[in-house]
């Protein structure tokens, strides 16, 4: 190995090991790791447009601005309440229906927002229900995994992945919609077999179900215009995802018309729609795409896929390896830089093996993964948060009991459906 | 196993930051609290009206045939300082002609509630009193659970104040459900 490999790998190793430990914000980690490579020449200035990817990084951006200008109408807290009135204070109607909305939700918007978004409401009605929360919330976080599994949009591994490998919209609806409705229904049905005896209402149902009807969705609207506004916008963007292949344009480019479209009609100030964008995720991408170019321009990258070229025989054996290894690092390593790691090992694998099931496998590994552990993905971490601020603890290991199940459950589903699908019996 | 409590409680901080304080606020604003989820036990009830209020609106009748087994007392209350004033400036004559035309006013404003409440078969009884607008009714709340009453309730309404002060008062004033219509 030459020393500019050495450094490459090192400052990637050194990097992963800060973000998993959490002792510094992992934009920092990625930022500082990204510097040294740039001061010390690893990844050349004029070669940085080459690896960081704009696609991603702009379509973020883009959902971020629609995302949070929707948020200020009060659209999110109008859909939870609108959830919570459905189930009519049923513990199964409550379990269904919010799994399927956050899950719907998730696969437009990002897994964080939705979860911050529906969870409050969510604690609210199990706490009128009298009914322990935590297979509600447990439900909630898998639901959102699952359903950022189902499209381009709703996981940023599934971004990236997009990006890299010039998938559209529609391909990753065709190939990880139907895996995502599957793996939904089961872990549903899991979590009922698993919770039946704690889904039992002990107050008196009527005046329960009384409280839960007595909200008013129409309270949650705090500007009826920019309401509606967003409803349309939200549409017209995820309209623009289903043609933007057809109309030979960029998903970021759609994000960013719908962001622009919406910041000129609604009105809002865009100082304060700016504002809100998560700029420590962009510029943590950022440098993470600086830290694996460094691992792309030193060569370690096509050594490694060379290597695994060589102990892989075959497509169907690649989808499964790269769909459980994926899985299982996803499930204490952070997504996002496994996948911008996986990402050019999969392309330097191209010349030797059709790569395109293996995005599949990369994308179900890395998304289905983060239900593993407590620590495997944003949501995860942001509904055992607020539990705990509410005094409901959901402890590590009762959460790998149930994560790691479902994770073998829906990435066996998937891995299934990918094989039977490109490699057959 | 702490440290990864740990672990996940500095995960969170560094995702959700300030937003769930932002999201809870919001929600507060339509969350019932504790407090307004306890349904009270309406067994009587006070309609307060004046020379300022307004006739029951149909919502308010409804509310009335909600609690049809409540006892209902309708108060017109006359303000006694105006009378007052009235026999110390202009005389006994004035007075009582004022006291007259006052006490006509409120026989025909309760025959007009006494008929509606009739037609919904509600039972209730009637008083017409001389005295504090506000006083009284505060009073005569410790033996109702829940009042009634006209947002134009001791004094016009004016176009910045779209609840008379006396109004204001009564609401700020007692612990029993009030309903301003």
């Amino acid at each position: 190995m030459d020393p500019m490999e050495l450094t490459a790998l090192a400052i990637f190793i050194g990097v992963y090991a800060f973000i998993m430990s959490e002792k510094i914000h992992r934009t920092v980690a990625a930022m500082f790791g990204a510097s040294i490579i740039l001061l010390l020449k690893v990844v050349p200035w004029e070669k940085v447009p080459e690896y960081l990817d704009l696609d991603t990084i702009l379509l973020l951006a883009g959902m971020m601005v629609v995302v949070n200008i929707a948020r200020e109408s009060g659209l999110f807290e109008y859909i939870a309440i609108k959830t919570a009135k459905l189930s009519k204070g049923s513990p199964m109607r409550v379990l269904l229906l919010f799994s399927v909305v956050t899950a719907f939700i998730s696969a437009f918007l990002d897994n964080v927002t939705t979860v911050l978004l529906l969870t409050p409401m969510l604690l609210y009605i199990t706490k009128k229900m009298d009914i322990d929360p935590v297979p509600f919330l447990l439900s909630e976080i898998f639901a959102s995994n699952i359903g950022g599994t189902a499209t381009l949009i709703g996981d940023p591994p599934n971004i990236m992945i997009g990006s890299a490998a010039g998938l559209s919209f529609n391909e990753f609806l065709l190939n990880m919609g139907p895996i995502a409705l599957v793996d939904l229904f089961a872990t549903v049905a899991i979590i009922y077999l698993a919770y039946r005896a704690e889904m039992k209402v002990h107050e008196d149902v009527e005046s329960m179900a009384m409280t839960i009807m007595s909200l008013d969705e129409r309270d949650a609207i705090k500007d009826p215009v920019l309401f509606k506004k967003s409803i349309a916008v939200l549409i017209g963007v995820v309209m623009g995802f289903f043609f933007h292949d057809k109309l030979g344009v960029e998903p970021a480019v759609i994000a960013l018309t719908g962001a622009s479209v919406l910041l000129l009609w609604g009105g809002t100030s865009p100082e304060h729609a700016l504002e809100k964008v998560e700029w420590a995720t962009l510029f943590f991408f950022g440098g993470l795409f600086i830290i694996v170019g460094s691992l792309v321009e030193t060569g370690v990258i096509s050594q490694v896929s060379r290597w695994m070229v060589n102990h892989i025989h075959g497509e169907g054996e690649a989808i499964l390896i790269i769909s459980w290894f994926s899985a299982i690092s996803s499930s204490v390593v952070d997504n996002i830089p496994f996948t911008a790691t996986m990402i050019p090992l999969i392309k330097a694998m191209a010349g030797y093996l059709n790569t395109y099931p293996l995005w599949w496998a990369l994308s179900l590994g890395a998304c289905l993964g983060g239900n593993g552990t407590a620590i495997g993905a944003s949501a995860n971490v942001v509904v055992i948060g607020i539990a705990y601020r509410e005094g409901i603890r959901i402890t590590f290991s009762d959460f790998l009991k149930v994560g790691m199940t479902i994770m073998i459950v829906t990435v066996a589903i998937g891995t299934a459906i990918i094989w039977f699908r490109y490699v057959g019996l | 196993m702490g440290w990864l409590h740990d672990i996940i409680l500095r995960k969170f901080n560094s995702i959700a930051g300030t937003r769930y304080e932002e999201i809870i606020k919001a929600y507060e604003n339509f969350f019932l609290t504790e407090e307004e989820m306890v349904i009270p036990e309406i067994e009587s009830l006070l309609l307060a009206f004046d020379r300022f209020s307004c006739e029951l609106p149909e919502n308010v009748y409804e509310v009335l045939l909600s609690f049809r087994d409540a006892r209902v007392t309708a108060v017109y209350v006359i303000d006694e300082a105006v009378f007052r004033i009235i026999r110390e400036t202009l005389g006994e004559a004035e007075a009582e002609e004022f006291k007259k035309k006052e006490l006509a006013f409120a026989e025909k404003f309760l025959e007009t509630v006494e008929e509606k409440l009739r037609t919904l078969n509600i039972n209730w009884e009637r008083r017409i009193i001389f005295g504090d607008k506000s006083e009284y009714v505060m009073d005569a709340l410790e033996n109702h659970d829940l009042l009634i009453l006209s947002r134009h309730y001791g004094f016009e309404t004016t176009k910045t104040h779209s609840i008379s002060p006396v109004v204001f008062r009564i609401v700020q004033n007692v612990k029993k459900p009030v309903i301003v219509y």
